[in-house]
């Protein structure tokens, strides 16, 4: 009967106490864990802010246009207290699944390890991304004010599709690196880009011959010659 | 230990130092058609005027295809037909060097300056390689000023038409004597003298690399001659003529060496303009006579065209640069029919100063930045061209005069907005 209470009862129990105490020691240093990554987070995007300020950060990024972008976007802070910011989500992010890995189940180390088999190739999607949008920005700017100085009509339209042209790409090079669907997406592009060019070209060389030439002329040739050519020195 | 910009080769042909009282030189690119008349204009010169003076011309030429140093060592002249007084002491000697380092007129003029120094010069002329309208005299009143009157620099003062040298008329003269205090008419005008002194001293600074080693050096020369408190000078010169301009000349790139270049230097110099207010009359030495202009046909309504195009499609580049009330404004200029086409003066002045101060915040990429100058100029060229469509040239330089002084008077507002840098939020 004692052997029976303790098979049946104690044992149990006493298996759920050493687990219970096992949990809630991984969960005290997970608890831990996360409160040093707040703690050294913090730190971090404030070291991360002084010294991008001090680099004049903010002055390189209002050059290339970023810092602009970003207050389009909604955001409030200069560009250095957000770098800040995206290292202090890094370091509490990397907090939070040393926490997880801690708590040393399969499902939490299986996810900590795919995201960190993950984590190289989202940081090179999201800086192909940034540097595409910054290059298509420049690049559509450049094409913008030389079209207008060379008196192009269709200035907008060209710098337009200069941008379009180099965020497709890079949307489609990021979305590669990530290995989302690259097949599937590479087809995609290749017919859209395909379609719009053939459907273009037969458009323009049959459907409608005259209004292609007028269409061109007047949107890609530079305005009319002058009558009197300008002849100044204007140093 | 700073770099050496002649090689062996050409220090070797160098006379002793010393044994070299004045330099002419003369920067080339392509110009065999004409250099050989401005030689035998600047050899003329020092034989006329400076007879006892040891004498050395010198091309500093940009890797020329079409035979320009050989059209600068082959140039004869006969002496029996400049009528001279006194029999020159010395023979003029000619130099002809390629340059080093980047290519464009300011790496030129720093090989003539290193030329210069080492013959310890006391007195240096440049004068362009495309010109037609050179006379004997110019070298007489480049140099004389520096070797009889103690002058550092020489700043040429031409008559020119109406339409010619507009970037000078619109943004260079009046932006630079309003920021240094001195009417210096022609700071860009190609032809220069200065002392030994000053060609060595604008061999130690710091900019050949940059967009001074290009088309920058004149407005940098002169803005440094008058920052630094040289003393300076005007010569009358008379009318410039020179070989028809390159079609292939990009306006855009020239406005961005030109106008960058002094709005870069509005940095350099940011301890010194912010102090001086209104601004004095340098001399004017030489003689002044009339000289007729040939006329400079211009297409006024195309360069409208480009205003009104620029007003609209590039707003957004403007939003970043000016205020609301100035593009408003802009707007409204642009809506105007083409015969009240009009750029009213405190409009046009606020605007570059808007310009200046972007380029010092870096509100853009400074090409960008200057490049897009370039339709709101053409703008204030049509509004010039049709103000002054039926005045004469004293009329014309009144106008130029009243810009010069909105311009003055401006400035305080420029002077009260430029120490603010890039926002300091958090």
């Amino acid at each position: 009967m004692k052997s029976f209470w303790y098979q049946a009862i104690l044992a149990p129990l006493r298996e759920l106490g050493r687990q219970a105490l096992t949990s809630l020691s991984s969960l005290l240093g997970m608890l831990v864990l996360v409160l040093l990554g707040l703690l050294v987070g913090w730190l971090a995007k404030e070291v991360v802010y002084r010294v991008l300020r001090t680099l004049r950060f903010d002055r390189l990024c209002g050059r290339l246009g970023v810092g602009q972008e970003i207050e389009r976007m909604g955001f409030v802070h200069s560009c250095s207290y957000l770098a800040g910011q995206v290292v202090q989500g890094m370091v509490i992010l990397t907090a939070l699944l040393a926490g997880l890995n801690a708590l040393g189940t399969p499902l939490t180390r299986n996810l900590v390890e795919r995201f960190f088999l993950y984590l190289p190739h989202f940081l090179a999607a999201f800086v192909i991304l940034v540097v595409g949008i910054l290059v298509s920005r420049f690049l559509g700017r450049s094409v913008l004010i030389a079209a207008v100085n060379a008196g192009m009509p269709a200035a907008r339209l060209l710098a337009g599709l200069t941008r379009f042209f180099i965020v497709v790409l890079t949307v489609v090079a990021a979305l590669d690196e990530l290995g989302i669907s690259r097949t599937t997406i590479i087809v995609t592009f290749a017919i859209l880009f395909g379609g719009v060019v053939t459907t273009g070209a037969i458009a323009f060389g049959l459907g409608g011959r005259d209004l292609a030439r007028e269409l061109l002329q007047s949107q890609f040739r530079p305005q009319a010659k002058p009558e009197a050519e300008d002849q100044m020195n204007h140093l | 230990m700073p770099e050496e910009i002649l090689t062996d080769q050409v220090r070797q042909q160098l006379p002793a130092a010393g044994s070299v009282d004045v330099v002419v030189g003369i920067p080339s690119y392509n110009n065999a058609r004409t250099i050989s008349h401005v030689v035998q204009a600047a050899q003329a010169g020092l034989l006329k005027y400076f007879p006892d003076r040891r004498a050395l011309i010198v091309n500093s030429d940009g890797g020329s295809k079409d035979g320009t140093r050989e059209a600068v060592l082959g140039t004869t002249m006969d002496t029996r037909a400049l009528l001279l007084v006194q029999h020159p002491l010395n023979p003029v000697h000619r130099l002809a060097t390629p340059y080093q380092g980047l290519p464009g007129k300011g790496s030129a003029f720093r090989t003539i300056f290193r030329v210069v120094e080492l013959l310890q010069a006391r007195a240096c002329a440049v004068v362009d390689a495309d010109l037609r309208s050179i006379t004997p005299e110019w070298i007489d009143l480049l140099l004389r000023p520096v070797l009889d009157l103690e002058y550092d620099y020489v700043a040429p003062y031409y008559k020119r038409h109406k339409y010619d040298g507009t970037i000078t008329n619109s943004i260079v003269y009046p932006l630079t004597r309003a920021l240094y205090g001195v009417r210096v008419r022609q700071p860009i005008g190609g032809e220069f003298g200065m002392s030994g002194r000053l060609a060595g001293h604008f061999l130690t600074r710091d900019v050949w690399h940059t967009d001074v080693a290009r088309y920058g050096i004149d407005i940098w020369m002169t803005t440094t001659a008058l920052a630094e408190a040289f003393k300076v000078c005007q010569s009358y010169l008379g009318a410039k003529i020179h070989d028809a301009k390159d079609p292939g000349s990009d306006l855009s790139a020239m406005l961005v060496q030109v106008v960058g270049s002094v709005f870069s230097l509005m940095e350099t110099y940011a301890g010194v303009w912010p102090g001086l207010d209104g601004s004095r009359p340098t001399p004017i030495l030489g003689f002044r006579f009339e000289v007729g202009l040939e006329p400079v046909p211009i297409n006024v309504g195309r360069m409208v065209g480009t205003f009104r195009q620029a007003v609209r499609d590039l707003a957004s580049v403007y939003q970043r640069v000016m205020l609301p009330a100035q593009l408003h404004e802009l707007q409204e200029c642009a809506a105007l029919p083409d015969e009240r086409f009009a750029l009213p003066d405190e409009l046009w002045v606020t605007i570059i100063y808007s310009f200046a101060l972007a380029y010092h915040r870096r509100v853009l990429d400074r090409e960008h930045l200057v490049k897009s100058v370039t339709p709101l100029y053409l703008g204030w060229v049509a509004s010039f061209a049709r103000q002054t469509e039926h005045e004469d040239a004293s009329q014309v330089e009144e106008r130029i005069e009243r810009l010069c002084l909105v311009y003055e008077h401006l400035k305080p507002t420029l002077i009260s907005q430029w120490p603010l840098g890039a926002s300091e939020k958090r």
